[in-house]
C-alpha cells in the first residue's frame, strides 16, 4: 500500500473509532489496543495490521436471595454475590481469509473457582469462500464447542435469555466440560435464497480436570484427576437468511478416564462416557423471540465398582419466551425441566436404593424475568424462579462446612431465587 | 414560532402565505421522510459490480460471507443500533430486525469466529469511509448520496 503517512494516521484513528459504542471512554479503548498489541505493532506495518484488529470484552456481576437453597455461594435470607464474570476479547486478520482470535476469562462461581484468568479461547481459523453460497473453513486450537443455541456464547450476559442460561441444557455444574475444548473444528456453510445451512464437526479433548466435572460425574471428592479421551461434538443447524427461523440439531461423543492418584486413593481407575443429542428451534419476530430446545443424554460408569457403575439415559428440556415491548425493555418467561434418569422420574427408586431425597432426581423450574438496556453497552436483569426439586443445583451450592463435599440431605424440594444482574459490555 | 405566527394570521395577508408555504414545506417533508429510501453503497471500483441478491447482503452484513468474488476483503460500516437510517436499512433492504442483527454479530465476536461491523456516528461519516476504504460497503439515505461513492443494486 502506498499510503502516506498522514492517511494512516486516519486510518488508525478511524480503527480506534471503529466499534466504540456511544459514549464508550476512548483513553480506555486505546490504552487496550496498545496494551494488547503493542508487540505487533513493533514488527512495522503497525498501522495496516489496526485496521483488522478488533477487541471486545464484559463484565458481570450477579446477586442471588434465595429461600431453602443456596445458590453459588451462602444466599438464603441474605443476598449472595459470588458470581462474577469478566472477559476480554481480541481478533485479528492478517489475511481476509485468515483470523486469529483470543478470550481471556475471569469467572467466579462459589467456593472452588477464585477468578483466576483462563484462556476461554484460542484459535486459528481459516475459511475460503468457493462462490458467494459457499464456505468451507478449519478452527485449531482451543475452540468452542458447536452445541445449541446459546453454547457459544453462553459467558456474555448479554447473550443470554436469563441471568444464568436455562440450567436444563446448559447446566452449570459441567460448564467447564462443555464450553470449549482443544482440537480441530471444520465447518460448511451453503448460503440460499431459503437460507442458510451449517455444519461444523468437532474433535478433541474437553476440558475436565476441574473439581465441578468431577463432581457432576462422580458425585465426591477423590485424591486422582479426570482426564478426556478424544471426543467429537457436531452441530447442523438452519437459519432462514433473515434469522427469523433457527434449528438445531447437535450431538456429542465423550469419553473421560478417572486417574487414581498415586501415592493412594479411595477410587479404582474407571471410565465415564456422557453422549447428548439435542434439537433446538427459535423463531423471531421484531417483538417476539420464542426458543425451545430439547436433550436426551446417555450416561454410563464403568470400573468403580457399586455403587458408582451405573447407566442411565436422562431427559431435559425447556420452553422459553422474550417479549420486547418496548424499546430497551425485554420480558420473559420459560418452563423447564430435567430428569437424569428417565426410568424413574419421581426419584422413588433412587430414595429406596440409595436413601438419597427422591427430589435429587428431578428438578422443573418457572422462570420470570424483566431486563432493561441502560444504554448499548449497560444492561441490568431483574429474575424471580421458582424450583421445585434438586437435580439442577450445583455441586459447589450444597457444600458441607465439615465434609467439603455437596450434602443433598441439607436440602429442600421447593424453593424461591431472586436474582439481579448488572453488566456492561464494549 | 408557530403561536407567533399564527398570532399574527388576522392581521397580515403576506405572513398567511409565508405559514402556507411553510405548512407546505413541513407537509413534503415529512412526506419525503415516510418514504426515505435506503441505498446500499460501495467504495467506487468495488468488484461486487452485478445486482446483489438480498440473502448475499444478508450474509456480508451479518459478517459471515468476509471476501469479495475476487478474494480481497469486504468493509462493513454500519450506523449504531438505535439509528433510525440503520433501522430503515435493515427493515427495507434486509428485511430483518435491528436486533437480530445484533445478536448474530455477538455470536460471532464473542466465540472468536469472526468480526463486528465498524460502527460510525453519522451517515456524513459512513460516506467519508466507504468512499476512501478499499473493499467498503454500507449504506445511505437518498439525500446523502453523492459522486463519492457507487450504489450496489440490490435484486
Amino acid at each position: 500500500m502506498n499510503q502516506l503517512p498522514f492517511s494512516q494516521l486516519n486510518n488508525l484513528s478511524a480503527s480506534l473509532k471503529c466499534h466504540v459504542r456511544h459514549s464508550q471512554p476512548m483513553a480506555i479503548k486505546a490504552l487496550i489496543y496498545y496494551l494488547l498489541f503493542l508487540p505487533f505493532g513493533m514488527q512495522g506495518k503497525a498501522f495496516e495490521l489496526f485496521d483488522s484488529v478488533q477487541v471486545h470484552g464484559f463484565a458481570s456481576q450477579a446477586m442471588f436471595l434465595t429461600s431453602g437453597n443456596n445458590m453459588f455461594g451462602p444466599s438464603i435470607s441474605n443476598p449472595g454475590f459470588d458470581f462474577t464474570e469478566l472477559g476480554i476479547n481480541g481478533s485479528w486478520l492478517p489475511l481476509p481469509n485468515l483470523r486469529l482470535s483470543m478470550q481471556i476469562l475471569s469467572r467466579r462461581d462459589g467456593a472452588w473457582s477464585n477468578g483466576s484468568p483462563v484462556l476461554d479461547f484460542g484459535l486459528m481459523d481459516y475459511s475460503y469462500n468457493f462462490t458467494s453460497d459457499y464456505r468451507l473453513g478449519i478452527r485449531a486450537g482451543r475452540v468452542r464447542q458447536p452445541y445449541g443455541l446459546y453454547n457459544d456464547t453462553r459467558d456474555v450476559a448479554f447473550t443470554r435469555p436469563s441471568i444464568l442460561l436455562p440450567q436444563s441444557i446448559y447446566y452449570e455444574g459441567t460448564r467447564d466440560f462443555t464450553i470449549s475444548a482443544d482440537g480441530l473444528l471444520a465447518y460448511g456453510e451453503i448460503r440460499k435464497p431459503w437460507g442458510n445451512l451449517n455444519l461444523e464437526l468437532f474433535g478433541g479433548y474437553a476440558r475436565t480436570d476441574n473439581k465441578e466435572t468431577q463432581y457432576s460425574f462422580i458425585q465426591q471428592t477423590y485424591y486422582g484427576t479426570l482426564a478426556s479421551d478424544p471426543g467429537f461434538v457436531g452441530r447442523l443447524s438452519y437459519e432462514t437468511y433473515d434469522g427469523a427461523l433457527r434449528l438445531a440439531l447437535s450431538g456429542a461423543y465423550t469419553s473421560m478416564r478417572y486417574k487414581p492418584n498415586p501415592s493412594g486413593d479411595n477410587l479404582p481407575r474407571g471410565n465415564i462416557g456422557f453422549d447428548p443429542i439435542l434439537i433446538s428451534a427459535q423463531y423471531n419476530t421484531e417483538k417476539w423471540t420464542f426458543s425451545s430446545e430439547y436433550s436426551y443424554n446417555f450416561f454410563s460408569n464403568s470400573g468403580f465398582g457399586p455403587p458408582l457403575d451405573f447407566s442411565t439415559n436422562g431427559e431435559s428440556y425447556y420452553f422459553q419466551a422474550a417479549y420486547r415491548f418496548a424499546p430497551k425493555w425485554e420480558l420473559m418467561g420459560r418452563y423447564e425441566a430435567y430428569y437424569p434418569n428417565v426410568d424413574d422420574e419421581s426419584g422413588k427408586a433412587f430414595h429406596q436404593k440409595y436413601g438419597q431425597p427422591a427430589y435429587t432426581q428431578f428438578a422443573k423450574i418457572l422462570t420470570l424475568g424483566l431486563r432493561y438496556d441502560i444504554t448499548p453497552w449497560m444492561m441490568v436483569r431483574a429474575e424471580y424462579d421458582y424450583t421445585n426439586g434438586t437435580a439442577l443445583l450445583t455441586p459447589q451450592s450444597t457444600l458441607n462446612a465439615q465434609t467439603g463435599n455437596p450434602d443433598y440431605f441439607n436440602t429442600v424440594q421447593y424453593w424461591n431465587t431472586f436474582g439481579f444482574l448488572v453488566s456492561f459490555r464494549f | 414560532m408557530k403561536q407567533n405566527k399564527s398570532g399574527q394570521l388576522p392581521c397580515c395577508g403576506g405572513n398567511f402565505i409565508a405559514l402556507c408555504i411553510c405548512c407546505l414545506v413541513l407537509f413534503f417533508s415529512n412526506y419525503t421522510a415516510q418514504a426515505e429510501e435506503v441505498f446500499v453503497t460501495v467504495k467506487r471500483g468495488t468488484p461486487a459490480t452485478v445486482p446483489t441478491s438480498r440473502y448475499v447482503l444478508s450474509a456480508i452484513f451479518g459478517m459471515r460471507l468476509t471476501t469479495w468474488p475476487d478474494g480481497s476483503a469486504i468493509r462493513v460500516f454500519v450506523l449504531p443500533d438505535d439509528n433510525h437510517t440503520h433501522s430503515l436499512f435493515c427493515k427495507q433492504i434486509l428485511q430483518i430486525f435491528p436486533h437480530q442483527l445484533r445478536t448474530a454479530w455477538d455470536r460471532l465476536v464473542y466465540s472468536g469466529t469472526g468480526q463486528a461491523p465498524e460502527v460510525l456516528g453519522s451517515e456524513l461519516e459512513l460516506r467519508t469511509r466507504i468512499a476512501n476504504t478499499p473493499g467498503a460497503i454500507g449504506y445511505l439515505t437518498k439525500e446523502n448520496l453523492d459522486e463519492s461513492v457507487a450504489i450496489l443494486p440490490v435484486e
